[in-house]
């Protein structure tokens, strides 16, 4: 039977793309519907893999990548996708590319928040069985030999005496910053050296992350509220870090609410999985404590009215050179490299002699202006 | 709870806790401490040379207000040598700029400097109170912002003076900063850091001596020497959607007060990142090739007092139309250069066909480069035929008889 035009038209809306099935999904500025929804996501994110196409000999070696997963939604929808892709590539070519080893870090030190880690990393496995899962905790960190933990111990810990365990010591470390958007950025950073640590003693050549271009809009303006804005290029670009591995963002072209949507339509779903951390209203309110959570409060409001934006922020840092001078030399603790006459002022020896009197040269030559000031504790 | 000594003489108590980095002194020391900070960002920048004139773009705000009392201090002080003068342009909104213009007279007899005052309608026979009447509320701001613009440089050339000084804060700058990477415009990031833009090639130099000054401290240097300064907002604009950058940057300072100066810093880091086809970046005097001084660029903001920062409310909105229609134009093209592709000869000939089918675009397009030049109405420089200014003075006069324009 025909139904007629304004019938269908008043009911519901159709798909853009497929014309079938109804449209209940905004991708946009098209009104499409679940399964093209899904492949649109998954499709922006496989495209970003296609340095792992299949080429050269059959003999090649598949490629380890690193894919570190906080049960969030965002890096749980990339290996969803990615597992469905290798998936694909074996069932094709009866070979893959590319191996995976997915890694969770604890930042938590509660031995009953291990254990709940613990078992959800169980479930993913299972979910998941043809993956390595691995999990790791951030005292692991201290244990980074590039750090120069001999000065960082001289700041922050200077009256610690004797042994003690790593977790009690990085807890006395992360306690003794003053303020709590120093304490997050420690937690930050000890986050990504020991990622990269992990990945270079496994052999990975590439770190996936999950971060949406939502994300990578708050990490740029966080790095250049930090006044880091010379390494702006290596925390938020595709491509070979100073660090040794490379760091790649397969999510980049979507936004994290279309994330958000992709991984409640997963089959069979991964609500079981993922920890959601579904910011109500009411938690808007609160005023942010730290600079990542004032960026991430701010491009969710720019992002629900204008999300072409929020692309546009991380489009724009892209095309900055990355500044390569002969006087750069990697800081002791982000290992990024920085120019110690890059931006340097007498304002800030003004400002920070009087509060480190006893402070010698050396010390300022290791560590970048960011880094500095978070081990100088000067907030 | 016993008072707390100063940070700094050790002997007075202390009174002010610094916004900067929350240093406690006392009320000689943090005068003492706020001068010598603008000393060192203009000694170590070298903005100035003996037996300079340098005009003082004085709203009767604060910051030029200060600017105009610690530059007068300095210049004693620590030997400039400069002769300074007071420059103050004349809008014509009445209630609003004869207060403010009052304050500065005040300010040229207290400070013994000179004064010269320009007015719109003198130099394009329009006050802003005209402006309103024919145009209405909405928009008059980027009219005023253009005309003020160049009134403050063509200011300066009547007084044969070739170097203009803004009282913009760190405030400002950490706000411009953001507007432009929200804008996505690496051009004007690039140029807005600079403390002084333009050199001997170009009329007139703009430098910001206050930029690494903080609001606040601003403020509280000009109650603890009790500056005389205008505070009200201007009356076209009380309704002015404030920036969210703005919003953003005070945000930031209460979370961590440093993150202003350090905004400033990534963004001069920045600078010297973008490209040079993006940007001539002019870092010293004796740097080749001038400086390109858009019109109604990056020092529109902190402009006229109290109106910091204020932006016309569907900025953003049209950003975001923008870029939406370019996403959809960029999904139209064919990328050849993703990744080399081999191919047999009949695909070779498909492709050649597609690509006559559809003429590739350049996924970058090239940054172009702007050429300074002169408007070919009043002389003013500019990179278009015609200046801003007198593209919008032209479409005033419409509803007018014409009115010859003097300089």
């Amino acid at each position: 039977m025909d139904t007629p035009v304004a019938l269908v038209s008043t009911t519901h809306t159709i798909c853009e793309r497929c014309k079938q099935n109804p449209a209940n999904h905004k991708l946009r500025t098209e009104k499409v519907c679940a399964q093209c929804f899904s492949v649109y996501i998954t499709t922006k994110a496989i495209k970003r893999m296609e340095t792992y196409r299949h080429r050269g000999p059959k003999t090649q070696a598949s490629k380890k990548l690193l894919l570190p997963l906080s049960f969030g939604p965002c890096s749980t929808s990339l290996l969803y996708i990615l597992n469905d892709h290798l998936q694909g590539q074996y069932d094709r070519m009866n070979r893959a590319t590319y191996e995976l080893i997915v890694v969770h870090i604890n930042i938590f030190t509660t031995p009953k928040d291990r254990e709940i880690s613990f078992k959800r990393l169980q479930e993913f496995q299972s979910r998941f069985p043809r993956h390595c899962f691995r999990m790791i905790n951030l005292e692991e960190s201290l244990q980074v030999e590039d750090i120069d933990w001999n000065t960082i111990d001289t700041f922050l810990l200077p009256e610690t005496r004797g042994q003690i365990s790593p977790d009690v010591k990085l807890s006395q470390l992360i306690g003794s910053i003053v303020s709590p958007t120093s304490r997050a950025e420690m937690v930050s950073i000890l986050f990504f050296r020991l990622l990269v640590s992990f990945g270079r003693k496994n052999n990975c050549e590439s770190v996936l992350f999950g971060d949406s271009i939502t994300k990578l809009a708050e990490k740029t303006l966080t790095v250049i509220a930090r006044g880091n804005g010379s390494s702006l290029q290596w925390q938020v670009s595709d491509g070979l870090s100073p660090l040794g591995i490379s760091c790649k963002y397969p999510l980049r072209d979507l936004n994290k609410k279309e994330i958000v949507a992709f991984s409640l339509l997963a089959t069979p779903p991964l609500d079981g999985l993922i920890i959601r951390d579904d910011t109500t209203p009411m938690s808007s309110c609160e005023k942010p404590s730290t600079i990542n959570d004032l960026m991430s409060q701010y491009f969710e409001s720019v992002e629900s009215n204008y999300p072409s934006i929020v692309a546009n922020v991380v489009r724009t840092c892209g095309k900055l050179r990355t500044m390569t001078s002969q006087n750069s030399t990697p800081c002791g603790l982000c290992g990024l490299p920085f120019d110690n006459e890059m931006g340097t002022l007498s304002c800030d020896s003004g400002i920070s002699s009087s509060h480190q009197p006893i402070q010698l040269p050396k010390h300022v030559s290791s560590f970048c202006r960011g880094c500095f000031k978070l081990v100088s504790n000067t907030q | 709870m016993a008072p707390i000594p100063c940070a700094v003489c050790k002997d007075s108590r202390a009174l002010i806790v610094r916004p900067k980095n929350h240093q406690k002194l006392c009320k000689n020391c943090f005068i003492s401490v706020f001068e010598e900070e603008v000393h060192q960002t203009i000694s170590t920048t070298k903005i100035f040379s003996p037996g300079e004139r340098i005009a003082i773009g004085a709203s009767g705000g604060k910051d030029s207000t200060v600017l105009a009392s610690v530059l007068k201090t300095l210049n004693s002080k620590y030997n400039y040598g400069l002769e300074l003068v007071l420059l103050s342009i004349d809008e014509g909104i009445k209630g609003y700029r004869d207060d403010s213009l009052e304050t500065v007279k005040n300010n040229a007899i207290q400070y013994d400097m000179p004064l010269k005052i320009v007015g719109y309608d003198e130099l394009y026979g329009w006050t802003m109170d005209q402006v309103v009447e024919t145009i209405g509320k909405k928009g008059n701001c980027t009219y005023c912002g253009v005309f003020r613009r160049q009134a403050l440089d063509r200011g300066a050339k009547m007084l044969g003076i070739k170097h203009v000084v803004t009282g913009h804060n760190a405030d400002d700058l950490a706000e411009t900063i953001l507007m432009n990477l929200l804008r996505g415009d690496l051009s004007r990031l690039a140029r807005s850091t600079n403390i002084m833009t333009g050199d001997d090639s170009s009329d007139v130099r703009r430098s910001k001596p206050l930029k690494y000054a903080y609001e606040k401290e601003i403020v509280l240097y000009a109650h603890h020497k009790k500056l005389e300064y205008f505070t009200t907002e201007c009356i076209y604009s009380p309704e002015a959607f404030r920036g969210s950058a703005r919003t953003l940057i005070k945000n930031l300072e209460r979370i961590r007060p440093s993150a202003i100066l350090d905004v400033v810093r990534s963004g001069e880091d920045m600078a010297k990142m973008v490209s040079e086809e993006a940007s001539l970046f002019d870092h010293c005097r004796s740097q080749e090739g001038p400086q390109i001084n858009e019109q109604g660029g990056e020092e529109d903001t902190g402009g006229c007092g109290g109106s910091n920062g204020r932006t016309s409310g569907g900025e953003m909105a049209e950003m975001e139309k923008l870029l939406v229609e370019n996403e959809i134009a960029s999904e139209r093209e064919i990328d050849f250069t993703s990744e080399p592709i081999i191919v047999g000869e009949k695909s070779a000939k498909k492709l050649l066909q597609t690509s006559g089918a559809q003429p590739k675009k350049q996924s970058q397009p090239k940054v172009n480069r702007q050429k300074l030049g002169t408007c070919s109405k009043c002389g003013y420089m500019s990179s278009q035929q015609v200046c801003k200014a007198c593209s919008l003075l032209e479409g005033l006069n419409k509803n007018r008889p014409k009115i010859e324009i003097e300089i």
